[in-house]
C-alpha cells in the first residue's frame, strides 16, 4: 500500500533521506524511530508529495505520488504532530468542512457526532469553537476526519507527541483498530513504548538511512531501548 | 467543493470580525459618499437649469439694439451635471461648468467648483468612485492577505492539501469568498445607488443612466477581481502572512499614491501639451493670419474696421471674419484636446500594470464626467455660439448693411433674439461612452486574466510546508 523504492531527498550537499526502501501493507503498523533529523518527517512529506524526491519513488496503492499527487491522496489520511484547525469554527464545523473536502460529500450531523464519539471527543465540546481546544482535542477532530475519509493508508508524524498517557493509549487503540480493518499505517515517533505496544513493524533511522528493521515476534523479544541507543551512539 | 470552501472562508471572515469592521467602515463611507454625491448633484443640476433658463430670459428680454452688441452680450452654456456624477464626479470639480458664448471668441470653460472649495478639498473628494478605486483594494487586502500564507503558517494548508484537494479549487473557493465579501458590502450600496440614480436621472435619460450604471458595476467587478487574484497570488507566493501583507501594502501604496502621479508626469512628457500662454499666442497668430488673408482677398486690405471698408460692407465683413475663424479654432482646440486624450490613453494602457488608471478612466467615462464628455459639451456649446453669431451677422447683412453710413443706427427687435433657440445639451448615449472606453475596458479584462493566471501559477507552485 505504501511503498518507497530507493527514495532519496537531498538539500544541496546534505542528504536528508538516503535510498529508503519500505513497503507497508494492509494491516501493518510501521513505526519509524530515530533522532531529530534522521529523515522520518522527510519520508512522510515525500509520501504526501509536499517535497519532491531527488531520486527514487514513493507510491501509494501502486500510484506514483509525484506523477499523481492528487489521486494518491485519495487513498491516504495524514495526521501531523500539531493538528491545526480553523479557530473560528467549532470542532463539529471543522469536521464537517474537512470531511466534506476529503470525501466530496457533506456528512449528516449524526454521522459527524458518531465519528467524534468514536475518537472520544466530548459532545459538549463538539459545538465549541476550537480556539479553546487542547492539542489532544484538536487531534481527535482530525482523527475523525481521517476516519470519515475511510482511507486505505494512514501517515502519521509524531502523533503522540505532547499527548498525555491516557490520550496516547486511546490513540494507540484507534490505530490498532484501523489496522485490524486492513488499513496500512506508517507512523514516525520518538515514543519507544508506544512503538513497541502498537507496531507490527519497526524501523530505526539514522542520518537518512534505515539502519534497523524489526518485525512481528522480534519486536516483543527485543530490548528496543537498548537497540535504539546502540544505534544512536554508534 | 468550491462552494464549501467559499462558504467556510466567508464564515471565517464574518466570525473573525474583519468583514464587520473593515467592511462596515467601507460601507459607511460608501453610503456617506453616495449621500454627499446625491445632494451635490441635485443642487448642481437645479442651479444649472435655473441659470440656463435665466440666461436665456436675459437674452430674450434685450431691448431693441444692434445685433452685434447682442452678439457681444452672447449667452452662456451651463454644463449639466450627469446623474452618475453622484458616483464619480471625475474631472468636473476641476474643469469648470460654464462657457460664455460670446462674439469672435471660442471661450474656455469657467467656474470650476474647486475654485470655491476650502483648503480641506486639497485632501481630495470623497466619492463612491474614489472609495472603490482606492479603498476597495485595501479592503480586499485586509480580507485576503493571509488566505494561503496564514494557513501555511498554521499548518492548515498542509492538512487541507493532504486531503487531496486540488490547489486550483482552493484558489477558486477563496476567490469566490472574497468576491462574496465584497458583494455583501457593495450590493446594498449598489441598490441604494440605483434608486438614487433613478431619482436624479432626467426622464429621457433614465434607461441610459441605469445601463451605464450596470456597465460601471461590471467594470468595478473586473477591477476588484484583479485585486482578489493579486492578493491571493501574493498570499500563495509568500512564506508568511507578514511578508504577504508587506508586499501587498507596498503594491497598494504604489498603485494608489505613487503610480498615478508618476504616470501622469510621464504621459505629459510623452505627449507634451502647450502651455496656456503658448496656446493663446499660437491661436492669436493663426487667427490674425487667417483674418488678414480673408480681408485682403475680399476687401483688398488687412486693416480691419478701417476706412478702406465702407460701412455698408461691415455686416459681410463680420460674417466673413467670424466664419474664417471657425476652422482655426477647430484646428487649435482639436490639437490641444487630442494631446490631452493621448496622455489619457497612455495612462489607460498603464492600467495593465496599475489597474487603477484604467478603472479611473472607465469610471469617469461611464459616469459621463471624463474629458471626452467634457469635449463633447464644449463642441456643442461652440456650435451654439456659431449659430448665434451667424444669425446676428446674417441679420446685419440683411438690415444694417443696406443702411450704408447709418449701419450703426440699425436696431433689431426682440423677434431676432427669439429666433435663437435655447441651449439644450444632451450627453451622448452609452454606446458612444463605451466606444471611447473600449481600451480601458479591454485593459481591465486583460488585467483580470493576467491576475488570475498569476494567482493560479502561484497556487500551483506554492509550498504546503
Amino acid at each position: 500500500m505504501l511503498k518507497a523504492s530507493g527514495l532519496t531527498k537531498r538539500y544541496g550537499a546534505h542528504t536528508a533521506l538516503d535510498h529508503l526502501d519500505l513497503d507497508v501493507g494492509p494491516g501493518d503498523i510501521y513505526c519509524l524511530l530515530g533522532a531529530n533529523g534522521a529523515g522520518k518527517t522527510t519520508t512522510v512529506n515525500l509520501f504526501l508529495n509536499f517535497i519532491a524526491p531527488s531520486e527514487g519513488e514513493a507510491s501509494i496503492n501502486g500510484i506514483d505520488v509525484t506523477a499523481h499527487p492528487v489521486a494518491t491522496k485519495q487513498h491516504v489520511a495524514y495526521i501531523p504532530e500539531m493538528v491545526s484547525l480553523y479557530p473560528t469554527l467549532s470542532g463539529l464545523e471543522n469536521l464537517r468542512f474537512f470531511s466534506a473536502l476529503a470525501t466530496g460529500r457533506e456528512l449528516p450531523r449524526e454521522r459527524l457526532l458518531e465519528l467524534l464519539d468514536q475518537v472520544g471527543l466530548d459532545r459538549a465540546a463538539a459545538d465549541q469553537r476550537v480556539r479553546g481546544y487542547s492539542k489532544g482535542m484538536r487531534q481527535k477532530v482530525w482523527i475523525a476526519v481521517a476516519l470519515a475519509k475511510e482511507a486505505k493508508a494512514l501517515l502519521l508524524d509524531e502523533p503522540t507527541s505532547g499527548l498525555d498517557p491516557h490520550a496516547a493509549s486511546e490513540f494507540s487503540a484507534l490505530l490498532q483498530q484501523a489496522a485490524r480493518h486492513g488499513v496500512a499505517v506508517l507512523t514516525t515517533t520518538h515514543d519507544l513504548f508506544h512503538a513497541q505496544q502498537t507496531a507490527t513493524r519497526i524501523g530505526i533511522m539514522k542520518k537518512g538511512r534505515l539502519v534497523e528493521s524489526l518485525a512481528g515476534e522480534q519486536i516483543a523479544r527485543t530490548d528496543l531501548q537498548a537497540l535504539y541507543l546502540q544505534h544512536m551512539r554508534g | 467543493m468550491l462552494r464549501r470552501i467559499a462558504a467556510r472562508e466567508f464564515l471565517e471572515r464574518v466570525r473573525d470580525g474583519r468583514l464587520y469592521w473593515a467592511g462596515g467602515l467601507i460601507l459607511a463611507l460608501l453610503l456617506t459618499a453616495l449621500a454627499v454625491g446625491f445632494a451635490h448633484q441635485r443642487a448642481a443640476q437645479a442651479e444649472q437649469k435655473a441659470a440656463q433658463a435665466m440666461d436665456y430670459q436675459d437674452w430674450l428680454h434685450q431691448d431693441h439694439r444692434h445685433p452685434h452688441d447682442a452678439a457681444h452680450q452672447g449667452m452662456h452654456a451651463f454644463k449639466p451635471e450627469p446623474a452618475l456624477s453622484i458616483l464619480d464626479p471625475g474631472i468636473n470639480p476641476y474643469i469648470g461648468s460654464t462657457i460664455w458664448l460670446q462674439a469672435h471668441r471660442q471661450s474656455e470653460v469657467k467656474f470650476n467648483p474647486a475654485q470655491d472649495a476650502t483648503g480641506l478639498q486639497r485632501f481630495g473628494n470623497l466619492s463612491v468612485g474614489w472609495i472603490l478605486q482606492v479603498l476597495g483594494p485595501l479592503l480586499i487586502i485586509v480580507l485576503g492577505f493571509n488566505a494561503f500564507a496564514g494557513e501555511r503558517e498554521q499548518g492548515i494548508l498542509r492538512q487541507t492539501l493532504s486531503l487531496g484537494v486540488e490547489p486550483l479549487r482552493l484558489l477558486g473557493g477563496k476567490a469566490l469568498a472574497l468576491a462574496g465579501c465584497a458583494g455583501a458590502l457593495l450590493l446594498p450600496a449598489a441598490l441604494v445607488a440605483g434608486a438614487a440614480l433613478a431619482v436624479v436621472a432626467e426622464p429621457g435619460e433614465r434607461a441610459d443612466t441605469l445601463l451605464r450604471f450596470a456597465f460601471l458595476g461590471l467594470g468595478y467587478a473586473a477591477y476588484l477581481g484583479i485585486w482578489i487574484f493579486v492578493v491571493l497570488g501574493v498570499s500563495a507566493a509568500s512564506r508568511t502572512s507578514r511578508v504577504a501583507i508587506t508586499v501587498l501594502l507596498a503594491l497598494w501604496i504604489a498603485q494608489a499614491v505613487m503610480a498615478p502621479r508618476i504616470l501622469s508626469e510621464a504621459s505629459r512628457l510623452a505627449h507634451p501639451s502647450a502651455t496656456r500662454l503658448a496656446f493663446n499666442q499660437a491661436l492669436a497668430a493663426d487667427l490674425k493670419a487667417t483674418s488678414d488673408r480673408v480681408w485682403l482677398q475680399n476687401f483688398g486690405t488687412t486693416e480691419r474696421w478701417g476706412a478702406d471698408v465702407p460701412l455698408r460692407q461691415w455686416g459681410i465683413a463680420l460674417r466673413l471674419d467670424d466664419q474664417a475663424s471657425y476652422p482655426v479654432y477647430d484646428r487649435h482646440f482639436a490639437r490641444l484636446w487630442d494631446t490631452w486624450e493621448q496622455q489619457q490613453r497612455l495612462q489607460e494602457w498603464s492600467g495593465l500594470v496599475v489597474p487603477v488608471l484604467s478603472m479611473r478612466a472607465f469610471s469617469m467615462g461611464l459616469a459621463g464626467t471624463d474629458f471626452a464628455h467634457h469635449r463633447d459639451f464644449a463642441v456643442a456649446a461652440e456650435q451654439h455660439r456659431r449659430h448665434i453669431q451667424d444669425l446676428m451677422s446674417a441679420d446685419l447683412v440683411k438690415h444694417a448693411d443696406p443702411l450704408g453710413d447709418q449701419h450703426f443706427a440699425y436696431q433689431a427687435s426682440p423677434e431676432l433674439w427669439a429666433s435663437v433657440p435655447p441651449f439644450h445639451y444632451h450627453k451622448p448615449r452609452l454606446g458612444w461612452a463605451l466606444g471611447r472606453q473600449a481600451l480601458s475596458l479591454a485593459v481591465l479584462c486583460l488585467g483580470l486574466v493576467l491576475a488570475a493566471a498569476f494567482a493560479a501559477a502561484a497556487v500551483r507552485r506554492q509550498s504546503a510546508l
